[in-house]
């Protein structure tokens, strides 16, 4: 374990180097709208062909390509039969960091391949797969001259059941090429501003006699004169609420069943059809990384498993401790799940460990940046002093209600400190749907909640391509320890060969057992000139935990003529192993 | 004489008139001459009940076809037929076999994409063949019977049939033409790894005898648990009693160990059920076997839920199925959706089933068959709201009328003195690689889930009359009523009353509550008219209206209700002419005319 340990500090240290250095040279602090990320991928596939290798998954609704990137040394035989792992982003419209993540680590991996013995055996051994942009319209929206932010691919829906559709979307009101919020100073409202930071609202709870007198909603105006603001906009498919486990039938960004979408059925396809992904990273809204998740016992047989199997959840906790040590979160953070998203559907029905990142949050923000703040100039120390004298505060009043909103101004207050440009403060603007009415338009920016501000997009993008890099070494691989011959006369040997698991991962997790969808590793012996006499040609091994987890398969056979038989020991996940055992009558 | 009663004549006098000339010549002519004339009998035949006497397209109902001959009958019937039919494929299988579907309506009687449709398929099953026979049936009598039987017409002037009579026609063809037992070629013919070795569909069964067949293989065995049964000892075989010396063992299904791994028969060809492969309830594999890795992976499964989008006019549907005589319907588990007003109305509908088709039950499938995910017609009804039904076809009960399964012995009895001992392989010896001497019989694919000739026909009318029932049933809307009343010189109330003249209402109670296909809307519009109020009638006696809230010149409604009326108030302005509009997805698009004075 201390060896794993320190094993594991090294490569931290080296990715940060690699992947920091990279950005420093080749980038600016800005995202790739699809053409220039299309030349990046496609150049990187010209310029290292012999360890990246592009190709297409498929054209997205609006005909862009969904590329996907394979890094790997060897034919595409050889990378098709070894471990592999897949890191899936842009997933969710809205998702930018996550291609930045996953690209730069592509980049700093090829960087390293060059410098790091350890990065070179990985292209060597391990075949790693990366889809930066599986929703490459809905991303493309982030460049359009007006921000709105949105995680669904655009069709047009009748979101409010009317038989109409997309007739009362949100515009841009007053010019500033965003979609914010706008406040209605409205005694129908049900929201009141927050005593303590008057920029933000709380709703307005009955019970403490509080009486609503703000309405919230999205900026735009009311389009069909129904009284109700923007209730049919463009609406789409969220490609990450799309797969079939824990499916939300007849959400409204579910689409129209499961898998429905060009884009998901393309993903789909393609992991079905590589069946040696073992290890799956998914960027998006959901996370199972900052928090262990919870675990479920047996559901009995014929019965769904609706939480993770309590035999895979030490992997789980493995990998979320690995996770907040590489972002250098000191605790837990909450997790968060959403329906129908293709992390779960790799765990709960195709039985891999599969990994979800929200790789920005404004509690992410909060907990990775927070340290940070003590050590540096005076002005921005006594920003987080007052960030943190809202504990004392709180001891001196009613306890719950200063409860009440205290993370949202937490949040606030550290965007007004790292990224003030975040939240758009409120201006009055004169709507025509409430001429008597103050109203105001403002909030958070569209994607300042979802994705790092510009000055922190390296350092975020850095402490995830570092634990990618971790991931990527818990493959399980498999290798044949021993082979043992017994002569016991006559041309009949008894033949021990002994199988070993050198990664970290198991060869299967419990729940791929059960799911059946990752099958047993077999071991098949070449029978043409021997005859067995104990023992199959094809013998499937039980699982073989990692680090060194093992199994031995038997055989007693009569050679005919044969001086060495040739067998194989074929695993889904951990690769392939051939061998050959030496028959001597010594 | 002979040229006058080759024309078909629907005057049941002048046919009778007719055929008694016929006689009389006849008879003249043998008393005369020895040799008898070669006419073709079809020319000189007498309707039965039930099918027309003319047949533009000429198919014998006692047999069956493969996917060539299927659609050589729907091309065939869509040649003689071009204004009662639309003939198209709605997809392609794994193999690349067309999914075809013959489009059956009145062409020229109203827009055929605005009238209610009823959707039936057969054959999801590749070896569950004779649903196949009663889709196409459906179709030959339909395009037969427009014109001559008033039902009928009616059928096809207000509503549309989508008839596919194999949405599996890889598993058809399979099962058709290679050797096969009665229950192999369920599945598609997508290539799996069913034992899980890294290869597929390496080691299925093998027609040893090379007699076309899949059946058993035995061995005779002091030590074996079977012996022959002593009445029937060339077809059954049965268990020994405990303390009995038994004469065999069985070995299963003909076949040998292809792959060389110890095993037989492990891995045919495919392996998965295209019926646990829909997009509602869906599970995965180790809860559903069959279900493949996500709902609509298979081409086939997946064209039909694509032509079902775009079909949101489809108000009914149909899956056939075998065997066991049931009429099937949801939820395919337990606490599945079903709502209680549409469990009534299918409750209603199956109960005619079960007088049009004798023997048959009407039955849930989670509570009275077994637990299914991912069914077809949970998909049906769960995703889009329609209402749906699967009959399982063919009984043994059909073998004696008797109403009670046939037993073993009595099986063996109707293959012996019905069909005159066709239908049984006997055993014969065999040299297996493995076995040694074995001895391999059984009896042909044919027996068993399948009608034999002479019982086919009743099969296929029997089941496409109780469909014919369900598309009835659809929702059929008619404008009963415009009523103009005068409030002031310039303000007048318009009252709509719609009808729905039949039990399944306009949407289902599972549309309704999930906002599957769109609100039926009541608008109205004219040059010089503007709608002030709208609202649904409430009450009409004491005119009670709940007023919309927006957009006065049109009113949402849920649905209307089967066997019911609906009611809408305008409240207008203005002067001239006025057109309402109802338009409903499965009720079709309704206008009618109105003038303000």
């Amino acid at each position: 374990m201390t060896k794993k340990k320190r094993c594991i500090c090294h490569l931290l240290v080296m990715a940060y180097l690699v992947a920091g250095n990279n950005t420093l040279l080749a980038r600016a602090q800005t995202y790739d709208p699809y053409e220039s990320l299309q030349r990046r991928i496609q150049g990187l596939g010209v310029q290292h062909a012999g360890s990246v290798h592009v190709r297409s998954l498929g054209r997205s609704a609006e005909k862009r390509d969904l590329w996907l990137i394979e890094l790997g040394r060897g034919s595409a035989k050889e990378r098709q039969q070894r471990p592999a792992m897949l890191v899936v982003a842009g997933i969710e419209g809205n998702d930018l960091i996550g291609t930045d993540i996953a690209l730069a680590w592509v980049e700093a991996l090829i960087k390293g391949d060059k410098t790091d013995k350890t990065l070179s055996a990985l292209l060597d051994t391990t075949t790693l797969y990366v889809i930066p942009r599986l929703n490459p319209d809905t991303i493309e929206r982030y460049f359009a001259p007006c921000r709105i932010e949105t995680r669904v691919s655009h069709q047009a829906c009748d979101d409010d059941h009317d038989g109409l559709k997309d007739e009362d979307g949100p515009e841009d009101l007053n010019g500033d090429r965003m979609v914010t919020r706008m406040r209605v100073k409205d005694p129908e409202g049900d929201h009141i501003l927050d005593p303590k930071d008057e920029r933000l609202l709380i709703k307005a709870d009955p019970l403490r006699g509080q009486v609503g007198t703000w309405r919230i909603l999205q900026e735009g105006i009311d389009n069909d004169q129904d009284e109700q603001w923007n209730e049919d906009g463009p609406g789409g498919v969220n490609f990450n609420r799309n797969f079939p486990f824990n499916y939300s039938f007849f959400a409204p960004d579910a689409g129209i069943h499961q898998v429905s979408e060009t884009e998901t059925r393309a993903l789909a396809d393609f992991v079905v059809a590589h069946s040696q992904i073992g290890l799956i990273v998914t960027y998006g809204a959901a996370d199972n990384l900052v928090k262990t998740p919870k675990v479920g016992g047996d559901p009995g047989r014929r019965e769904p498993l609706t939480a993770i199997d309590e035999e895979d959840i030490a992997y789980y906790k493995k990998m979320g401790e690995t996770y907040r040590q590489a972002l250098g979160l000191e605790k837990e953070l909450e997790g968060h799940t959403e329906p129908g998203t293709f992390s779960d559907w790799m765990y709960f029905h195709q039985g891999r460990l599969s990994l979800a990142i929200r790789p920005w949050s404004p509690a992410l923000a909060v907990a990775m940046f927070k340290n940070e703040d003590k050590d540096e100039t005076p002005d921005s120390a006594e920003a987080s002093k007052d960030l943190e004298q809202e504990d004392p505060e709180k001891g001196n009043s009613d306890k719950k209600e200063d409860d009440t909103n205290q993370e949202e101004r937490q949040w606030l207050a550290w965007h007004d400190k790292h990224a003030p440009e975040a939240f758009v403060p409120w201006q009055a603007y004169d709507h025509p749907d409430f001429p008597e009415k103050g109203v105001e338009i403002g909030g958070y920016r569209p994607y300042a909640l979802s994705n790092p501000p510009a000055q922190l997009m390296a350092d975020v993008s850095t402490k995830q391509q570092a634990f990618l890099t971790e991931a990527a070494q818990t493959l399980p691989r498999i290798r044949v320890r021993d082979i043992k011959v017994k002569h016991l006369g006559e041309s009949i040997f008894e033949v021990k060969i002994q199988v070993e698991n050198t990664g970290f991962l198991p060869t299967c997790l419990a729940h791929g057992q059960r799911t059946r969808a990752v099958f047993p590793t077999r071991l098949v012996i070449d029978v043409t000139d021997i005859r067995l006499l104990s023992g199959e040609r094809i013998q499937r091994l039980s699982t073989l935990e990692g680090s060194g987890g093992m199994a031995e398969v038997r055989f007693v056979l009569h050679s005919l003529k044969q001086q060495s038989i040739c067998f194989e020991v074929i695993s889904m996940l951990a690769g392939r192993v051939s061998g050959t055992i030496t028959l001597n009558q010594d | 004489m002979h040229r006058e009663i080759q024309r078909p004549d629907t005057s049941l006098t002048s046919v009778f008139i007719a055929g008694l000339c016929l006689l009389l010549t006849m008879e003249s002519v043998t008393g005369a001459q020895t040799q008898s004339t070669p006419v073709n009998p079809a020319q000189y035949a007498y309707p039965a009940l039930g099918a027309t006497a003319e047949r533009k397209v000429d198919v014998a109902w006692n047999r069956y076809y493969d996917c060539a001959g299927l659609e050589g009958i729907m091309t065939r019937l869509h040649q003689a037929f071009p204004h009662l039919t639309r003939m198209y494929s709605i997809g392609r299988s794994t193999a690349e076999r067309p999914l075809w579907c013959l489009e059956v309506t009145a062409r020229d009687v109203g827009d055929p994409a605005r009238k209610a449709g009823m959707y039936i398929d057969g054959d999801i099953h590749g070896n569950e063949i004779q649903g196949s026979e009663v889709v196409a049936y459906t179709a030959w009598y339909l395009c037969h019977q427009y014109g001559q039987n008033k039902q009928v017409t009616a059928l096809l002037d207000k509503r549309v049939f989508y008839l596919i009579p194999t949405i599996n026609p890889d598993g058809r063809d399979f099962w058709l033409h290679q050797a096969h037992g009665s229950s192999s070629s369920r599945s598609g013919v997508a290539p799996l790894d069913n034992d899980q070795d890294g290869l597929c569909d390496e080691d299925g069964a093998d027609d040893l005898n090379g007699d076309g067949h899949i059946t058993h293989m035995r061995i005779k065995d002091p030590q074996g648990r079977y012996k022959p049964h002593p009445d029937y000892p060339d077809q059954l075989m049965v268990r020994v009693k405990p303390g009995e010396q038994g004469q065999y063992t069985l070995l299963g299904s003909e076949g040998i160990d292809n792959d060389h791994d110890g095993r037989i028969n492990e891995d045919g060809r495919g392996g998965y059920d295209m019926n646990r492969n829909w997009a509602f309830d869906w599970q995965p594999n180790y809860v559903q076997r069959g279900a493949q890795d996500y709902p609509f992976s298979q081409p086939e499964t997946r064209a039909v839920a694509e032509f079902i989008l775009q079909h949101p006019n489809i108000a009914a549907a149909h899956s056939y199925h075998n065997t066991g005589a049931m009429i099937l319907r949801g939820p395919g588990r337990a606490g599945g959706e079903i709502k209680s007003s549409d469990e009534r109305v299918m409750q209603l509908i199956g109960e005619r089933g079960e007088q049009i088709l004798p023997y048959y039950r009407s039955i849930v499938i989670a509570e009275d068959l077994y637990t299914v995910w991912g069914g077809e017609l949970d998909w049906f009804y769960g995703a889009r709201g329609i209402l749906t039904f699967s009959n399982e076809l063919w009984t043994s009960k059909n073998l004696y009328k008797t109403g009670q399964s046939a037993s073993q012995e009595q099986r063996a009895d109707f293959l012996k003195y019905l069909l005159l001992g066709e239908g049984i392989i006997p055993w014969e010896e065999y040299d297996h690689p493995t076995y040694g001497k074995i001895e391999i019989g059984g009896t042909r694919k044919e027996w068993g889930r399948i009608p034999p000739s002479f019982l086919l026909e009743e099969e296929l009318h029997r089941n496409m009359a109780f469909t014919l029932y369900h598309a009835h049933m659809m929702p059929l809307l008619r404008i009963v009523d415009v009523k103009v009343t005068v409030l002031t010189e310039k303000l007048h109330e318009i009252w709509v009353t719609i009808e729905n003249q039949r039990m399944i209402p306009t949407r289902t109670a599972q549309d309704i509550a999930h906002h599957i296909s769109a609100p039926d809307i009541v608008s109205i519009a004219g040059a010089q008219v503007k709608a002030l109020s709208a609202g649904k009638v409430l009450d009409r006696f004491f005119k009670k209206v709940e007023a919309v809230q927006r957009r006065p010149e049109r009113v949402e409604l849920d649905a209307i209700e089967g066997m019911s009326v609906a009611r809408v108030r305008f409240v207008v302005a203005g002067t001239g002419p006025f057109t309402i509009t109802v338009d409903s997805s499965k009720g079709g698009l309704h206008k009618t005319q109105g003038r303000l004075p």
